[in-house]
């Protein structure tokens, strides 16, 4: 394989201007998605008549289609309606915001899932018991059911942000200058789409890994309370350590 | 009105190329859960080598976006080929470079379900099949295998869909599919009609889609009673 490194080390300095982009789409969508996700698996929880309809023609609609669908569609028609709303400047816009349209949109559909199975996995005696001791559903709701709910809802919104950091490579569809954007711009000058692509994949790779690691933190860290205080399956190694360990430790 | 009337023309326009759509999805299925059914048995093995690899690269390519992998692959192997074999690959038709792509893509989330959905089943069945004297391939075919089956059924539908969207971007190689089309006819068009187009291509997509589920979850319904009328 000969392959022109030089033009390597060169996009990988040129594309990782568009790693804050990729991390942009990804966050705003997350971080829109969150609230209206919840809302929306409440809803369908709680089978609120109409829209309780709405909501599952809505999620199935999106699992259902490509997101490149998505993307065209919204990348036509929504320049298009803007400009009958707001006139020429509706062209000006950078398309930085129809990406945060089109994978807000896609993310409020998986997380939505994703709370709906996450809630129905917290016992109802949970919300009887904080009732019981005379709080108010809501503030059942806050206090007891969605902390436990977020907790086992985390490895599913890992799995749905690592679609977002992989989905979100499709932005360049759209003009957005996005990692994969820059690399195919750079690539096009002497042909070397091979070189370009390995850099962008190894730039992916570390993003997801990155994205694997901070969740792995984020439940090791809010799952404390479910870990055994001391290691109760196995045989007891305790007794036999050299180190002995301090008598007040801190739990881990 | 006037805008159901265009989409109902232009799903007429596109349903012709559905065909490319389901050649690559079904090869890469078939393709993609051989694959996967070796990588489960590599992470199944007793060798800690075969382990770490199968592990390896289920977790690399569960990291890597669709795009770039179909990119690689089309980019790549050509030039992989002409140095390790001396072959040209150049003439290839191009589906065969997405379907490469997408078997790889599709082995990895696969190997996974086969791998969890074997292990869910209890290691009793297995000795119980031993016990009464079947053979180790025996047990695993007729005692395992049809409740791993079961398990392992939604997921592997979950993963046929995501498969199914990532096909679709087997436009960006230019093999003309359904996504192709759809943007030639709005070519053809000169811009106009544009959303109308990629809607009746999103909602193609979309009734397969649901029929995929729909087929699914029929099949394990009709599993689930077998099961309980055995039970009983």
């Amino acid at each position: 394989m000969s392959l022109n490194t030089d033009f390597m080390v060169k996009v990988a300095q040129t594309a990782i201007q568009g790693v804050p982009v990729t991390l942009q789409i990804v966050l705003v969508a997350l971080v829109i998605s969150f609230p209206i996700g919840i809302l929306f698996a409440l809803i369908r929880i709680y089978r609120v008549k109409v829209l309780q309809r709405v909501v599952q023609f809505y999620v199935s609609l999106v699992r259902g289609t490509p997101i490149i669908a998505q993307i065209l569609i919204v990348y036509s028609a929504l320049p298009s309606l803007l400009n009958m709303i707001i006139g020429r400047a509706a062209f000006a816009i950078n398309p930085i915001y129809y990406a945060y349209i089109v994978f807000t949109l896609n993310a409020i559909a998986t997380l939505t899932e994703v709370f709906r199975s996450a809630l129905q996995t917290v016992d109802k005696g949970q919300m009887e018991a904080g009732l019981m001791v005379g709080m108010q559903p809501r503030q059942t709701f806050w206090r007891i059911i969605l902390p436990q709910a977020l907790i086992s809802a985390l490895p599913n919104i890992a799995n749905t942000t690592l679609y977002l950091i992989k989905n979100s490579s499709l932005a360049f569809i759209m003009s957005v200058k996005d990692i994969t954007a820059i690399a195919k711009t750079e690539a096009a000058f002497n042909y070397n789409f091979l070189e370009a692509y390995l850099v962008v994949w190894v730039y992916y790779l570390i993003i997801c890994y990155a994205a694997e690691v901070v969740f792995y933190l984020l439940e090791r860290y809010f799952s404390k309370y479910r870990r055994p205080i001391k290691k109760t399956s196995g045989f007891n190694w305790l007794p036999f350590r050299i180190k002995q360990p301090k008598l007040e430790r801190k739990q881990s | 009105m006037e805008n159901i009337k265009l989409i109902i023309n232009f799903l007429g326009q596109l349903l012709p190329a559905i065909n490319i759509t389901l050649i690559v999805s079904v090869s890469s299925i078939i393709l993609g859960s051989l694959l996967g059914l070796l990588l489960a048995a590599a992470r199944l093995s007793e060798s800690v080598v075969l382990r770490v690899l199968a592990s390896v690269y289920v977790s690399v390519v569960r990291a890597t976006p669709a795009i770039i992998m179909i990119f690689v692959v089309y980019y790549g192997m050509p030039m992989l080929f002409n140095d390790w074999f001396h072959t040209n690959i150049d003439g290839w038709n191009r589906m065969y470079f997405v379907i490469i792509a997408l078997t790889v893509l599709f082995s990895a989330p696969v190997s996974e379900i086969m791998r969890s959905a074997y292990e869910s089943i209890a290691k009793g069945q297995m000795e119980a099949g031993l016990m009464v004297g079947m053979t180790p391939f025996q047990t695993l075919y007729r005692i395992i295998l049809p409740q791993a089956f079961v398990v392992a059924l939604p997921n592997f539908a979950n993963s046929v869909i995501n498969l199914l969207k990532e096909g679709a971007l087997t436009f960006t190689i230019g093999v003309v599919d359904m996504v192709a089309k759809a943007q030639m006819i709005v070519a053809n068009n000169s811009g106009g009609y544009a959303w109308q187009t990629y809607c009746a291509l999103a909602l193609i997509y979309w009734v397969i889609s649901l029929a995929i589920d729909k087929g699914v979850s029929q099949v394990e319904k009709s599993y689930q009673a077998k099961r309980k009328t055995i039970a009983v």
